[in-house]
């Protein structure tokens, strides 16, 4: 296990946690929000249960298509969804990151669904899992710089070192 | 590992690599008086010298008669940029998630409140 911080962001929504914890785990409603702005879901295919398989590939702004793969680990409705994740392809293979082998072949997410005042907090702990140091230190630093605005993003590259000197 | 970023990955990944960035960050140097901090040989220096040359995050002149070496931004600015985008995607997702959550929602709901 790393011992860099794992990247964290939470989200009150406004809504029932039962909603929220459909529209997390169906692969019909995952389609209209997993991929980032602009991006395109066009395939979904959910074998939803411990040990089972979440296969997705979305169209991002520019064209590219991505294809993407959970492990489902741990599933605890409507609170608790543990899953590994990585890039894959058509086949549903494991693929590296397609824009870098530096980053890890596979991160752990553990999302978690609270009830509060106004609707349900969603937590989100992404971390690598089975990563070199090299490639911990990487995904520690695209977080690293909680600021706002990465406008002065030589300070994120900055924190990269500084965690790989950590390691030397 | 042939793509622009690994390839900038792993030239930072060596100590030595980002002690002679870091020294080329105060300005331009020539090799002799890179080397000088470190307890290795010149061949080993330049040895390091090439693989961050060839990652295109040094270059090193050919007027003077000294060759010094300069630190190259671009490289370092795209690997930052990568970097940096991780947290936006998630911030993405999660006004997707809330958009798309709405929508499901009749609106009567969220006025009462």
């Amino acid at each position: 296990m790393s011992s860099h911080p794992p990247f964290t962001i939470s989200r009150l929504l406004k809504a029932p946690r039962a909603l929220v914890w459909e529209v997390y785990s169906q692969p019909a409603h995952l389609a209209h929000w997993l991929g980032p702005k602009g991006s395109t879901v066009t395939h979904s295919q959910m074998d939803f249960r411990e040990g089972g398989t979440y296969h997705y590939a979305m169209t991002v702004e520019g064209g590219m298509e991505l294809w993407g793969k959970w492990l489902l680990r741990e599933i605890q409705p409507p609170e608790k969804l543990v899953l590994i994740q990585c890039f894959s392809d058509s086949q549903g293979g494991v693929t590296r990151n397609p824009w870098t082998d530096a980053w890890p072949m596979y991160t752990l997410s553990t999302t978690t669904l609270t009830e509060q005042e106004g609707g349900t907090l969603l937590s989100l702990v992404w971390e690598p899992y089975e990563a070199t140091d090299t490639e911990s230190a990487l995904f520690a630093a695209s977080h690293a710089s909680m600021n706002q605005g990465w406008s002065g993003n030589l300070d994120v590259l900055e924190d990269y070192l500084s965690l790989l000197n950590q390691k030397a | 590992m042939s793509d622009p970023l690994s390839t900038t990955f792993a030239a930072l990944a060596d100590p030595t690599r980002r002690a002679i960035l870091a020294r080329l960050s105060l300005g331009e140097s020539s090799v002799r008086d890179l080397a000088a901090p470190f307890a290795m040989s010149a061949p080993a220096v330049t040895k390091h010298l090439k693989v961050l040359q060839r990652a295109g995050l040094i270059t090193q002149g050919r007027q003077a008669q000294w060759r010094p070496c300069k630190l190259e931004a671009q490289p370092l600015r795209e690997a930052a940029d990568w970097v940096a985008q991780y947290r936006q995607h998630w911030e993405e997702r999660l006004d997707r998630l809330e958009t798309y959550l709405a929508t499901l929602q009749p609106p009567s709901t969220e006025e009462k409140q």
